[in-house]
């Protein structure tokens, strides 16, 4: 029963994170109908950017929030030169530029931070909580706090203000919400800024926890996504869901098998997802644009 | 003949020209780099048809040739067939690959394709790790011996680059006849307007489903090449970096192409191997370059797709006819 509580709780606190990722691609995905493949690098960025301000002296939490906003400014710089100038097009075409802009950052990354693995200390000194025979790190308390709380801010913002109807009437359309006085493009670099912070968010929360290098983006991506697709792509809820259920899955795969499917559990979901039923297990079908 | 069939036979002009380069290049590293080039392009010319004529793209196709590397290796260490014998098999189990991938991912749109042609790469990188048996895992898979043809064993760098190039020749002969024949019309018919190809009657999954077979036909047996060239093979090759290079060199050689791809994949490998290529580069410049070299390839996505979507051969087009845009 304690082992089940304790893969329950690792399962929970991954899937924190893939559902914070998985959050970004559903903000940009209902902002411009693409894929963004650079989200991983901007979960990257946020832990590597964090590590190198309190290296230079900040204290943790000014750190970090100065590691997630320049994420989320860095991902604004993205859409505006790299996404602005094809905005509207064929997302086919908005995607490949997101690999190449993926790529881009994540070598910037290498020259600027170095090809080492970097740590972070945890945001609370402290023993694990013990309950029921189940031991919590403090630092898994912060992940499901800082998710929560992303959440729920998130929620708020759109669905009570002003600002967030005006992203979601450019998601459901365009070009219905210039006509209303919405500047479209406005929301969708801001689209880009919040999905950049949010995988920052997840960068920043994880990093005491594991190790974080340049290259740690694309895999994150990856799992991010299929959380995504898991609950149906461009939902926020199912999205958080899918985060969850994704997380739940690895570590029950790599607890109960062996550690070396961990990785492999979220490959083999994304693709079943994607051939079994691409509009999501949480959605009804028939929603599904394709 | 015309200009249409003279634009027509400027790859093949061009794969001819590069098969006299053994006569006049002697130096059998830098015949090696050219092979390698070769290599690359071979992969190209199969995602030039799938990109530039069927508008997909695919992040995972270093996994097909790491799929034919590692079938030629296991076919002809393992189970000591002829070497012709376990190319054929590399193609086949790279095809059948992309068949299982292709058939339920290409009922999707684009991106789909894209994110599961991505996670099938990762996953096969996690495969040729894990399963030493097999792949020999990390260490990788030695011994592998020479491309052989019958008796006649190919070990000279000039025979090895002659038998790579060859390869893509004939590559470039099958994708030509399919994209000027009907197959290479629904093509070009999917890439206006897959809806408008489906009205005319254009069965879009199939002609989809067959263009990525096709392409990871071509990626296999460019990893058959690859295990009997080198030798050796490992599971560092086969990488997500490795497909985003292809990538790299599809997109600027450019779409509606196969000359435009397969100069890109030339110029891009050449890039690796710079040092080699100048004798007097200064050591750092090289360092300098080769450490810059992913930035390079990304960079050149993000540009291409902004600045000129239709790739080097889209700018050469329209130089050509005047500034005019199809």
């Amino acid at each position: 029963m304690s082992e089940f509580l304790q893969f329950l709780v690792a399962g929970l606190k991954n899937g924190s994170i893939y559902a914070l990722i998985a959050l970004g691609f559903t903000i940009v995905y209902t902002a411009t109908g693409a894929i963004n493949f650079a989200q991983g690098e901007f979960f990257m960025l946020g832990g590597m950017i964090c590590v190198s301000f309190t290296e230079l002296g900040l204290p943790l939490p000014v750190a970090a929030v100065a590691a997630i906003a320049a994420t989320a400014a860095i991902g604004a710089a993205f859409e505006l030169l790299a996404v602005r100038p094809i905005a509207g097009d064929n997302p086919l075409r908005i995607i490949m530029v997101t690999i190449g802009g993926a790529v881009v950052l994540r070598q910037l990354a290498l020259h600027i931070f170095g090809p080492d693995e970097r740590a972070l200390a945890p945001f609370t000194e402290g023993a694990s909580l013990k309950a029921l025979g189940v031991a919590v790190e403090l630092q898994t308390l912060w992940i499901w706090g800082l998710t929560a709380l992303a959440v729920v801010l998130l929620a708020f913002v759109y669905r009570k203000t002003t600002f967030g109807r005006a992203m979601r009437a450019t998601a459901i359309r365009r070009d219905a919400a210039r006509l209303v006085g919405v500047n479209a493009g406005m929301m969708v670099t801001v689209a880009f800024a919040l999905a950049a912070g949010l995988g920052a968010l997840a960068g920043v929360a994880v990093a005491p926890l594991t190790q974080t290098a340049f290259g740690v983006g694309a895999i994150i991506g990856v799992k991010g996504f299929a959380a995504a697709i898991l609950g149906g792509i461009g939902n926020p809820i199912t999205a958080v869901a899918g985060g969850l259920m994704l997380g739940l899955l690895e570590s029950f795969a790599a607890g109960y098998f062996d550690p070396v499917y961990k990785d492999g559990v979220a490959l083999v979901v994304l693709l079943l997802v994607l051939f079994v039923a691409p509009q999501g297990l949480l959605v009804r079908a028939g929603r599904v644009k394709v | 003949m015309n200009a249409k069939t003279l634009r027509a036979l400027a790859p093949l002009v061009a794969v001819a020209v590069a098969l006299l380069v053994p006569l006049v290049v002697s130096d059998r590293f830098i015949l090696k780099v050219f092979t390698f080039a070769g290599i690359n392009a071979l992969v190209v010319v199969g995602l030039a048809l799938l990109f530039g004529y069927a508008g997909q793209v695919s992040l995972g196709h270093a996994a097909f040739m790491g799929l034919g590397a590692y079938t030629s290796a296991f076919c002809t260490v393992e189970l000591e067939w002829p070497w012709l014998l376990g190319f054929v098999a590399a193609g086949a189990v790279a095809a059948f690959g992309g068949l299982i991938l292709a058939i339920p991912a290409l009922r999707l749109k684009g991106y789909y394709l894209a994110m599961a042609t991505l996670g099938f790469g990762l996953l096969m990188s996690l495969a040729f790790t894990e399963a030493r048996p097999i792949t020999g895992g990390v260490d990788g898979f030695t011994g592998i011996p020479f491309p052989s043809l019958g008796p006649l064993e190919i070990r000279s760098a000039a025979s090895l680059y002659w038998l790579v190039w060859g390869a893509v020749g004939i590559a470039v002969l099958v994708a030509h006849n399919i994209t000027s024949l009907r197959p290479g019309r629904a093509m070009r018919a999917l890439h206006g307007s897959e809806l408008g190809a489906q009205a005319c009657g254009v069965d879009i999954v199939g002609v989809k489903v067959r263009t990525f077979v096709v392409s990871a036909l071509m990626a296999g047996l460019a990893g058959a090449l690859y295990a009997g060239v080198v030798g050796f093979v490992s599971p560092s090759v086969f990488t997500l970096t490795a497909s985003i290079t292809f990538i790299a060199m599809t997109i600027v050689g450019g779409t509606s192409s196969l000359a435009g791809p397969i100069l890109a994949a030339v110029a891009l490998t050449l890039v690796q191997y710079v040092d080699a290529l100048i004798p007097g580069l200064p050591r750092e410049t090289a360092q300098t370059i080769q450490s810059y070299q992913e930035d390079i390839y990304g960079l050149a996505i993000v540009l291409v797709v902004i600045f000129a979507p239709r790739g080097l051969a889209g700018l050469w087009k329209r130089r050509n006819a005047g500034g005019e845009t199809p």
